[in-house]
């Protein structure tokens, strides 16, 4: 296996390849380069593959110290749908 | 509703509790892990001077303390979502929504990757989750593991692994590429090391000490380093060898190894396949600040702390109104800090509830958290107070703005 095939956002499934070849065509910063993959926009959030999506991307890109580079979304758990009408109890 | 929702219960969140408690607020702390004591959990090794700091031992006093002050815990719950709504905070955990005037988030640190074909294989783990089984369930990862990543928290749990009767087969770089980063560089990972000398092998620190002197020198450590690596408790740190590739068809069964200039490049020829049964990943660690980014407060990037940190003051203030932080969401620092910044906070809290909190304790709280980060026997980044102070000015820099759009 070489890196070109390696896996890096592991629920959507990108490879290192892809985001390298994307990061490269696109010159595109983290947002970006995210939703042209879905790289970290899968079931665990992109708790694995954030800093690497982000270092890619930034190979290409200045990094803004004052702006968080993947932005965080509620739910930041997977929740049931069941559960996200819970009523304040307390 | 609560006075005060504290989320984590490691060092920072159960010594704010503790503290808080005794300044009688009424608090509810929420952790999504089925033990009181977040990271401390795991934690073991000798100071300098040959005390244990043994971290199961920590968190049970700091349970017991809070067990005896009637504390309302409770574990195994997530929180997914926190929103500031009529001047009050809602907690969204698993199925229940909690509201409190005031929230603490010490949601600690979590670890970065370092990215290695193969590493998608079932045996390959965080070097943390590696620490958790064996220190905490007391479940052996493996009976032959490889750590890729070398630096403070690797060469720790390596030797927790020794202890453990697990044998490590070497501590290794990762291979060079646009993610790993300095990670795979042995100069870079030599000089960082070298930085944090109480916590790295000390074979390497007696052979460093000399080479620290000027550029030239470290260049030609490095050079000369022994590819073989240099043990530490019997455990080869090589930084002249990376890890290129993790084999196993359906679960790990070796990685292999090549040797690699100063600057991280492979030399061809020399790759060497080793067997082991699992491998552990150090990327090093980052704050886990994803709560308190919902909330859409400043946040900074300071490579000395780790990444981005959420803005706040030395009392662990931020700017929004009844929202403080903890622990190592502000930073990467030793389980002793997170202790000294959890009572820093519960005494600014209690004191913005009105309670009789002189203003001498609190800023002697602020200079316990200083002098116990001089002290500190583990640090992961040897600029930590010089990162500190960026985020100090960024504070000043903030609470001057605000000033000048009240006027
Ligand atoms: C793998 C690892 C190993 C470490 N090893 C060492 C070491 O050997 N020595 C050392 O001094 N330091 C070590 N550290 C640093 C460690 O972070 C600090 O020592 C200290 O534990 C930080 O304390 P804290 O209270 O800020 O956070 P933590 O101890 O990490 O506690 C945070 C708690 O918050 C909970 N939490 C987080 N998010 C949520 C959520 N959304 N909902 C509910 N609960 C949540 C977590 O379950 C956790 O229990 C290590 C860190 C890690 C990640």
């Amino acid at each position: 296996m070489t890196d070109r095939d390696m896996i890096v956002c592991r629920c959507e499934e990108v490879t290192y390849g892809e985001l390298v070849d994307t990061a490269g065509q696109f010159a595109c910063n983290s947002r970006e380069l995210k939703l042209r993959t879905r790289a970290g926009m899968g079931y665990c959030g992109g708790r694995t593959c954030r800093s690497l999506v982000d270092a890619i991307a930034l190979a290409a890109t200045e990094r803004d110290v004052t702006q968080i580079t993947l932005k965080y979304q509620p739910p930041v758990r997977p929740v049931h749908f069941g559960d996200l009408g819970a009523i304040p109890n307390d | 509703m609560r006075d005060l929702i504290i989320i984590g219960s490691g060092p920072a969140g159960l010594t704010a509790a503790i503290t808080a408690a005794e300044h009688g607020l009424d608090i509810l702390v929420i952790d999504e892990y089925l033990k009181p004591g977040g990271r401390l959990l795991g934690q073991l090794y000798e100071e300098p001077g040959g005390n244990w700091w043994n971290g199961i031992e920590e968190s049970r006093k700091l349970a017991g303390r809070a067990s005896s002050l009637g504390l309302d815990i409770r574990l195994g719950i997530s929180v997914h979502n926190i929103e500031q709504i009529d001047g009050s905070w809602l907690v969204h955990a698993d199925c229940e929504t909690f509201e409190t005037k005031s929230l603490l988030l010490a949601t600690g640190a979590a670890e970065a990757p370092v990215a290695i074909p193969g590493w998608t294989l079932p045996g390959v783990m965080s070097v943390g989750a590696a620490q958790v089984m064996t220190n905490v369930h007391r479940v052996k990862p493996g009976q032959r593991g490889v750590i890729i990543g070398v630096n403070v928290l690797s060469s720790a749990i390596a030797m927790e692994l020794k202890i453990a009767d697990v044998e490590v087969a070497a501590i290794a770089l990762p291979k060079t590429n646009q993610v790993n980063g300095k990670a795979a560089n042995p100069s870079e990972v030599m000089n960082a090391l070298l930085h944090v000398s109480h916590m790295a092998p000390s074979p390497l620190v007696k052979m460093g000490s000399k080479l620290m002197t000027n550029d030239f020198m470290k260049r030609m450590g490095i050079t000369l380093y022994p590819k073989n690596g240099v043990r530490m408790w019997d455990i080869p740190v090589m930084l002249r060898k990376a890890v290129i590739r993790i084999e196993g068809t359906d679960q790990v069964e070796g990685v292999t190894l090549a040797t690699v200039t100063a600057e991280g490049k492979i030399i061809p020829g020399t790759e060497e396949v080793i067997g082991c049964d699992f491998v552990c990943i150090a990327g090093g660690l980052y704050p886990l600040a994803e709560l308190a980014a919902l909330t859409g407060c400043p946040f900074y990037h300071i490579d000395e702390l780790g990444g981005f940190v959420p803005l706040h003051s030395e009392d662990m203030r931020t700017p929004l109104d009844g929202l403080y932080v903890a622990g190592n969401i502000t930073g990467i620092e030793g389980a002793k800090v997170a202790m000294s910044q959890g009572k820093t906070a519960a005494l600014a809290i209690a004191k913005d509830h009105g309670q009789d909190i002189a203003d001498t304790s609190l800023s002697e709280a602020v200079r316990q958290i200083s002098s116990t980060r001089s002290d500190a026997h583990i640090q992961f980044h040897s600029e930590v107070e010089a990162g500190r102070r960026k985020l100090q000015e960024y504070w000043e820099q903030h609470a001057a703005g605000m000033r000048n759009v009240m006027v």
